[in-house]
């Protein structure tokens, strides 16, 4: 198991090289000195251009692209991401505020769209061909037809503005203090961003166990007399699962996509929400230095659904 | 017979009324082809194709439609309700709205149609050659595709963006490098599992060139998930567009596009007090998405062999 | 015909239909056999006449879109005649005799068996559902149970997962599942097609033993002759729906009266009758079950068809005791066999 593990993060490597690599040429060459990437750029002005000569010697800055690059990787593992070029913030910092922010919302919605959407795909496959199945259709493929954001506006307008039940937008209300204060702000954006991917487990969801339903070892466990609710549930469901637990890591880069414009529509204060601001004001090193978490996230998220399933399916555990 | 018959249920009915056509000699052969009669079988999608094309249609001809300019702007009929003038009414420069949203219409759909069917091409070009023959070119468009496909898309797209600048063509550039990974993995996958039918191995013996059974002979038999999939990307792509627009960095503000209408949907008030200027756009968009998704659904039905009952 | 003292299951004008795609197929179309109590009774045919599905059928198990239109399945328990036709498919009596009464094991055990639980769970769960036994009774039964079939070491192979297991042993495994209860009746669907023929000899040597020592009597569907020659007592010959022919395997198989009966013979090799023996395949392909003929349905791939065969089904003509056969020209060609 470990091996297993061990392996897959091995595999990685390469590719998160590959990456931070492109990143790098991305960043080298935009317009900007790198100097300004690497020093807080209110000191630049303030130094001596003796100084600052020595400075650009030391980091390397008059040396091959690849020697650059290797000090480059080095600084960011050890957490030096460089400075935004608005307002001269050092890009960790940024990270570190609003990072939690992002997960509080991506996880909540993960973990919705799963159960739920695995819940109502299982009932659309057993109640298949009743109208219960076709309305749970339909529903679904409105959940992927209707954009999240304009969803988002419906449901500000409606519960936010007329019934007043939620606040419109924001993580935090003003005197708020312990956790539960904070769920009123976290009910509408996490349910707003998981419905896309609920209508798209759900849809999955059925369809696999549609799939485990039809295989022969249903027919054997009914040979044996068990009750249907069993066949169902730990025959059935039990072996739909697999796909769908492997789907989460290909569900990732679209929840952290929608993660951006769901931040944007609540104006919560996250990582997507501050990749659009950096965008619109060609802020190069900080929408470099997102992408590249985004894309390493990802990675990572992807070994970690590998193990899920090395648990849940003994096949790949054991090694066919 | 024994008098302790179970209960006959709605399935047993259908039964019964099968028996009853064969034994009365109503059974037909079946004329058209399996694909059609299996797609028109599908009432939903039917009626999205019918709502695609209503759409498709009244966005081309929106001249004869609208009497208004998109563009033109009328200070002195600002934010005005719907009317008999002004069928959605007006936004805050006093344009027509409903003008806007047909002639949106074009761009959204040329976008999302057309990035869909780009990166299909390259996808299939490459995936279908390399995924018969192998080799570096093979490996290379594997590891290219790969790491396009593990930025998340909006992501990697407003990364392009900000490199490359906002225009309607770099738009469609950048959603058809965006794009084309996933077609090209669909179309290689199909390959590999065709590859090894025997009939391929029956060409290969004959002499034909690689490229010929690539494309001439392998190609027709994964047409069925391609189309599929290029109907799901134009939904996809329809649907980042209008994103995008709305956050104002997908198409200029200058060109009209269903997401850039949405753009003033930011503002709270505008958003409580004016729901003519974003709330039918939106629908307008979900309608149309919701109609690709329903035909996409209906062909992957009529092509899937393994489809039962 | 003996009383049914020592009759296990009756099967009297069974029809069971399929029907997909809005067509009916007629699958089994007026099937009659017993299966006596301690014996094994043979069905024999090719592909697609209808011997699985009268097999599912004895055991409920057709799939959504198909249900026995008409006839009679009696299971004689010891409690009396229970009608089996007549049990909602997945209601509780059905399931009562399912797995305790009547078992059944199938043609591929790597796809029959659950590939994400234990043999050990699988075999323990059968348990749990017919007998009072507890959990840790239930796993020593289960290692007894591989055991006795003649798997190695089944403390160990009882905590692992199919794939672990090679193809004969998995059929074992199968096998002992499906005994765990000690069943009056086992049916075997094909129980060695997808094995090497070496595993198959094993495999029904395990189950000569069974019969033997349990008293099992068992129901064994093949399509191959040599396999009906070992093993049956009885046996009875499918085509398209119909059983053409029936009997002891004595009388079956050495005076076969039905065309397609000694067709089938004919196409078997024997080892060691050399290379230049005769072997006749069956020309033709069998029709189309949605769109079956007339009158018999192997009328236009036999040698001795004549008019009346393409018009009118034969009916089932009793030649001697247990032997009976469904051809209109059965006399001439039992007269010109014998000679």
């Amino acid at each position: 198991m470990l091996t297993y593990i061990f392996r897959r993060i091995l595999i990685l490597v390469p590719m998160a090289l590959v990456i931070t690599f492109l990143v790098y040429l991305g960043l080298d060459l935009t317009p900007g000195d790198a100097v300004s990437q690497m020093i807080p750029p209110d000191q630049i002005g303030n130094m001596d251009p003796a100084k600052l000569e020595a400075l650009r010697e030391s980091l390397g800055l008059g040396k091959p692209f690849i020697v650059r690059y290797w000090i480059w990787l080095v600084g960011v593992l050890h957490g030096q991401f460089g400075y935004s070029l608005s307002g001269g913030v050092s890009i960790s910092q940024v990270f570190a505020e609003r990072v939690p922010a992002t997960l509080e919302l991506a996880v909540t919605a993960l973990v919705i769209s799963t159960i739920v959407g695995s819940i109502l795909g299982t009932i659309s496959a057993l109640t298949r061909g009743t109208r219960t199945d076709h309305v749970l259709t339909v529903v679904g493929m409105l959940g992927v037809s209707i954009p999240e954001f304009f969803f988002g506006l419906v449901a500000i307008l409606i519960f936010g503005l007329k019934l007043g039940w939620l606040p419109v937008g924001g993580r935090l209300t003003p005197g708020a203090e312990s956790f539960w204060d904070q769920v009123p702000n976290l009910v509408m954006p996490s349910l707003v961003l998981s419905i896309m991917m609920t209508a798209g487990v759900m849809r999955y969801a059925r369809s696999s166990m549609l799939d485990a339903l039809s295989r022969d070892f249903i027919r054997t466990a009914r040979s044996k007399g068990i009750p249907e609710w069993r066949i169902n549930l730990l025959h059935g469901f039990r072996v739909a699962l697999t796909p769908v637990v492997v789907l989460i890591g290909f569900r990732l880069p679209l929840l952290m996509g929608s993660n951006v414009i769901i931040e944007q529509v609540f104006q919560w204060p996250g990582i997507g929400n501050e990749f659009i601001a950096a965008v619109r004001s060609q802020d190069y090193p900080l929408v470099m230095m997102i992408a590249l978490f985004s894309v390493l996230t990802v990675l990572v998220a992807s070994v970690i659904v590998d193990v899920l399933t090395a648990v849940i399916d003994p096949r790949v555990r054991l090694g066919e | 017979m024994s008098p302790q018959r179970l209960p006959r249920t709605a399935l047993d009915r259908d039964f019964d009324r099968i028996l009853e056509r064969e034994r009365t000699g109503k059974i037909k052969a079946q004329s058209q082809s399996r694909f059609w009669s299996k797609f028109v079988s599908n009432r939903l999608a039917v009626i999205g194709l019918t709502i695609f094309v209503v759409i498709v249609l009244m966005s081309v001809f929106a001249p004869l439609l609208s009497p208004y300019d998109p563009q033109k702007i009328d200070l002195r009929a600002m934010m005005l309700t719907p009317s008999a003038e002004h069928w959605f009414g007006t936004d805050r420069t006093g344009r027509d709205v409903f003008a806007r949203v047909l002639y949106g219409g074009r761009i959204s759909i040329l976008v999302g149609l057309g990035s869909a069917v780009l990166s299909a091409m390259i996808g299939v070009a490459i995936g279908v050659y390399s995924g018969y023959v192998g080799g570096w070119l093979d490996a290379i468009a594997m590891r290219v595709s790969e790491i396009f496909m593990s930025f998340p898309q909006i992501i990697l797209v407003l990364l392009l963006v900000t490199i490359l600048g906002q225009s309607l063509g770099n738009l469609i550039l950048i959603f058809t490098l965006t794009g084309w990974g996933g077609i090209y993995r669909m179309a290689r996958a199909r390959m590999l599992s065709i590859r090894e039918e025997e009939y391929v191995q029956a060409l290969r013996s004959f002499g034909l060139g690689r490229a010929l059974i690539a494309y001439k002979h392998m190609l027709p038999n994964a047409l069925g998930p391609i189309m599929v999939n290029i109907t799901l990307s134009t939904a996809a792509f329809i649907l980042q567009e209008a994103g995008l627009s709305f956050l104002g960095l997908g198409v200029p503000m200058s060109t009209p596009t269903w997401g850039n209408i949405l753009n003033v949907a930011q503002d709270l008030r505008v958003l409580e007090n004016n729901w003519w200027i974003w709330l039918p756009v939106g629908s307008v968009i979900s309608l149309f998405v919701l109609s690709v998704n329903f035909i996409g659904d209906g062909l992957r039905d009529a092509t899937d062999p393994s489809q039962q009952g | 015909m003996t009383g049914t003292g020592d009759l296990a299951l009756t099967v009297k004008g069974l029809k069971t239909f399929m029907y997909t795609n809005n067509r009916c197929n007629r699958a089994v179309n007026g099937v009659s056999f017993e299966i006596h109590k301690g014996k094994t009774l043979c069905i024999v045919g090719e592909s697609g006449c209808g011997k699985s599905v009268t097999a599912s059928s004895i055991m409920q198990l057709l799939p959504r879109l198909s249900r026995i239109e008409e006839g009679e399945i009696v299971y004689h328990a010891e409690k009396g005649d229970i009608r089996i036709d007549t049990l909602e498919r997945n209601g509780s009596r059905m399931r009562a005799i399912r797995g305790e009464e009547i078992a059944m094991i199938f043609q591929d055990p790597m796809t029959a068996l659950n590939p994400v639980y234990t043999i050990g769970f699988q075999i323990m769960e059968i348990l749990m559902y017919h007998t009072p036994l507890g959990r840790l009774t239930r796993r020593t039964k289960a290692i007894d149970l591989l055991r006795s079939m003649g798997i190695p070491l089944p403390e160990r192979r009882v905590r692992e997962y199919p794939h672990q297991y090679s193809g004969g042993m998995r059929q074992r495994a199968m096998i002992a599942m499906a005994m765990a209860c000690n069943p009056k009746i086992l049916i075997a669907d094909e129980p060695t097609t997808a094995l090497d023929v070496t595993i198959q000899a094993q495999i029904f040597d395990l189950m000569t033993t069974l019969k033997r020592e349990h008293g099992t009597a068992i129901m064994l569907i093949t399509h191959d002759m040599g396999v009906v020659a070992e093993l049956a007592d009885d046996v009875a010959v499918m085509y398209m729906g119909n059983i053409v022919e029936a009997g002891s395997v004595d009388d079956v198989l050495r005076a076969p009266a039905h065309p397609y009966t000694r067709a089938l013979l004919e196409s078997i090799p024997v080892l060691g009758r050399g290379k230049n023996q005769d072997i006749h395949a069956i020309p033709g392909q069998t029709p189309n079950p949605y769109d079956r003929p007339g009158g018999c349905q192997f009328a236009d791939r036999c040698r001795f068809c004549i008019d009346i065969c393409k018009t009118e089904m034969p009916e089932e003509i009793v030649i001697s005791g247990d032997h009976r056969v469904m051809c209109w020209r059965h006399e001439e060609l039992g007269r010109d066999a014998a000679e």
